[in-house]
């Protein structure tokens, strides 16, 4: 039964919870105990979620994920390869009664509540399990539409908290989009209700603030598509798999061919005489043209009609065109924001930002990305997700000695590789002398001028930066990545100093912020910069001095400048 | 806490000693058993002579402020955990620990790597240390209105 989610458990089925109006209510159904059920009236669903609902009923179609689906057409045919097709077809269709009343199940056993403090969900058919998160806990809300659920009026709602868990705290799939709408209001409420208690003031007088603080155009968006990661290692890859097919390839068919020839099943076939170069060509300039146009869709359908709004203090960040998504961050939950320019960005003056609250699950949830935004304008947008932070903060490059450094770092791996190519024939009894291992020896040879550009490179690259707000480290040879950190929002501070930066007098300083591999790394700094950060840090930990979000008392002098004693100032290239 | 490093240290290459030894005697070769040499030197250097350096370097101390931990032989390590940001204590004791009395305290943030964890507690102490990090770090929370008191 590939389409269960859950494994199966020993406890006899709970008995199931109220049932929402317009569904017949089967006989002998007891309310669950624990939730606040009020049988028969559950008609006012336009403003509380006080009682608990079950999702929309699509939710047994729609919201299947779609490797479980895959997984349950998959797994019966390849079973039933060998049998003929009605069987395969008899397996499947069991397999679908059997998924489909298992959805089904399900959806009448999860329920949702909100009471204006704790967010319940409670679900399972065999094993009941209940979940209850503290909108104190509460870390982004994000609404997210696919193409089908658009279509139907529904939507996804993703809750993320503190925490390190795969997936999102709560995931509540399909439900009708007002609904989703309004839960996540309410939830802000409040949230925001909560701060305003424990604070001791109103916000001003419930007037909202909403204004557009971004806006990436379709041009910037194909852009980003075009000079992504993924398309830059494409042409390294297409060329390998050629030189793959033109070495393996050709002589197996060559062999082929002769053998047939000698056994007579194909005639005078003529000798394949090696794969034609202008079609290779061809093929190649046409794989590469089809992977660039569907990197432009796939980009376009991403992160097309990109916007960042900010109402009141949360970043409001809708994306999508088909599908859409639509987180909200409030401002004061962002610990990290992580620019990153790789190469082509770079030379074309493009910067890419990434926005990461502490929500837990990893694999893009938890974290907002800027596709594309041309550099100038990186200041502004961290002006306004990190109110009176004045841009990327004053950087300081670190000691020549990190020169050091950065060349071993850079040249050991090189080095590694050239032992092992020029000793691999002779140790080892497997390998023959003159093969692919010597002919790649030039090759090897090459990487050791190259890699010590990339140090200079990155050496150059090296900064770190402290201001009364925020903490800045800027590291990366080709691609060059600047993390910002709010002071207030560092957990826990290390210093590293291994034997030889112990010799050279240098130190790696790591700055722990919440959320999965959150961290700002100042790699190689002076040993005594790195001290009074180090210092700095830890007092800002154990004591956030009261710099709130959007206070407006702070803007008027944002202390910059003030870093750890350092080497040459140097602004951002 | 130098005996339970000594022992765990020993377990530890029991395997990679086992497959070693092995390999050697499957190829025969003499680089292999150079090799093997080597790496019974290494051995017995890991567990006679690096954990009591371990042991000299290993230094923890509770600041107005934070915990603060300074240790390792090869790389130098100085981990500042405030008390404010601490978010759960926990005590283990492996098995070898638990015949020495020994416990080993995890101070956790809500960063996924700023951990601290300080070995070789007495096992009868260490629920007092956690008494006394949790008292403090209610303190440092305590000092903190309204919305500060947040860590994350």
């Amino acid at each position: 039964m590939p389409s269960e989610p859950r494994p199966p458990a020993s406890e006899p089925p709970a008995p199931p919870t109220t049932p929402e109006p317009g569904t017949t209510p089967e006989p002998g159904t007891t309310p669950e105990p624990g939730t606040t059920p009020e049988p028969g009236t559950t008609h006012d669903h336009t403003t509380t979620f006080a009682t608990p609902r079950r999702l929309h009923p699509a939710s047994v179609l729609v919201g299947v994920p779609l490797a479980q689906a895959i997984q349950a057409v998959i797994l019966p045919v390849v079973a039933t390869l060998a049998a003929p097709l009605w069987v395969t077809l008899m397996f499947l269709a069991v397999v679908a009664v059997i998924g489909l009343v298992v959805r089904v199940l399900d959806w009448r056993m999860r329920t949702f509540s909100f009471d204006g403090e704790v967010l319940r969900v409670d679900h399972g058919v065999l094993s009941r399990n209940h979940r209850s998160v503290d909108v104190g806990r509460i870390q982004q809300v994000e609404i997210q539409r696919g193409a089908v659920q658009r279509l139907l009026g529904l939507a996804a709602i993703r809750v993320e908290t503190a925490g390190s868990a795969a997936e999102p705290e709560v995931d509540l799939r399909v439900v009708p989009e007002d609904d989703a709408v309004a839960l996540r209001s309410a939830v802000r409420a409040s949230q925001q209700r909560h701060r305003g208690q424990d604070v001791g003031t109103a916000e001003d007088g419930g007037t909202t603030a909403d204004e557009e603080v971004l806006r990436v155009p379709m041009s910037h968006v194909v852009i980003a598509a075009v000079t992504g990661a993924r398309l830059l290692v494409l042409p390294a890859v297409i060329g390998g798999a050629l030189q793959f097919v033109g070495n393996q390839v050709g002589p197996f068919v060559d062999d082929v061919v002769d053998r047939m020839v000698e056994l007579g099943l194909a005639g005078d076939t003529p000798a394949f005489d090696g794969p034609d170069w202008r079609l290779v060509a061809a093929g190649a300039g046409g794989l590469l043209l089809l992977s660039v146009l569907a990197a432009i869709v796939v980009g376009v359908l991403r992160d097309g009609n990109f916007r960042i709004r900010r109402v009141d203090d949360d970043l409001h960040v809708s994306r999508g065109l088909l599908s859409t998504r639509d987180s909200v961050v409030p401002l004061r939950r962002v610990q990290l924001v992580e620019i990153r320019r790789n190469w082509i960005r770079r030379v074309l003056g493009y910067a890419t930002v990434r926005i990461r609250s502490a929500g837990g699950s990893t694999g893009g949830e938890g974290r907002v990305t800027v596709p594309l935004l041309p550099v100038v304008a990186v200041d502004r947008l961290l002006g306004e997700i990190m109110p009176n932070v004045e841009g990327v903060p004053e950087l300081h490059s670190h000691p020549p000695a990190a020169l050091r450094r950065a060349l071993f770092r850079w040249l050991r791996p090189a080095a590694l590789a050239v032992a092992a190519v020029w000793l691999a024939p002779r140790v080892l009894p497997f390998v023959a002398a003159d093969g692919w291992v010597a002919s790649a020896r030039p090759w090897v040879l090459l990487l050791l001028p190259v890699n010590v550009v990339l140090a200079v490179v990155e050496y150059r690259h090296l900064a770190h930066g402290l201001t009364e707000l925020v903490v800045a480290a800027r590291g990366g040879a080709l691609s060059i990545t600047t993390n910002i950190a709010p002071v207030v929002k560092v957990q826990a501070v290390t210093s590293r100093r291994s034997l030889f930066q112990r010799r050279l007098g240098l130190t790696t300083l790591l700055v722990h912020v919440a959320g999965p591999g959150a961290l700002v790394t100042v790699l190689d700094a002076g040993r005594d910069a790195a001290a009074q950060l180090h210092v700095r840090l830890s007092a800002h930990a154990a004591s956030p001095t009261p710099v709130l979000p959007g206070s407006p008392q702070q803007d008027s002098t944002p202390p910059r400048g003030r870093s750890a004693a350092t080497r040459q100032p140097d602004p951002l290239p | 806490m130098v005996t339970s490093w000594r022992i765990s240290a020993g377990l530890s290459w029991l395997l990679p000693g086992a497959v070693a030894i092995g390999f050697a005697i499957a190829l025969g070769a003499p680089w292999a058993w150079v090799i093997l040499a080597t790496l019974t030197a290494l051995v017995v250097f890991s567990v006679t002579v690096y954990p009591r350096m371990r042991f000299r370097r290993w230094r923890w101390q509770l600041t107005d402020l934070a915990v603060e931990l300074r240790y390792g032989v090869l790389l130098h390590q100085r981990e500042t955990v405030p008390y404010f940001r601490i978010q759960q204590i926990d005590i283990n004791a492996g098995p070898v620990d638990r015949v020495l009395d020994l416990a080993s305290l995890q101070v956790t943030t809500a960063s996924a790597s700023g951990s601290a964890t300080l070995p070789g507690i007495a096992a009868d102490a260490a629920p007092q240390v956690r008494a006394e990090l949790l008292a403090r770090a209610a303190i440092a929370v305590a000092d903190h209105p309204g919305d500060l008191r947040d860590a994350v």
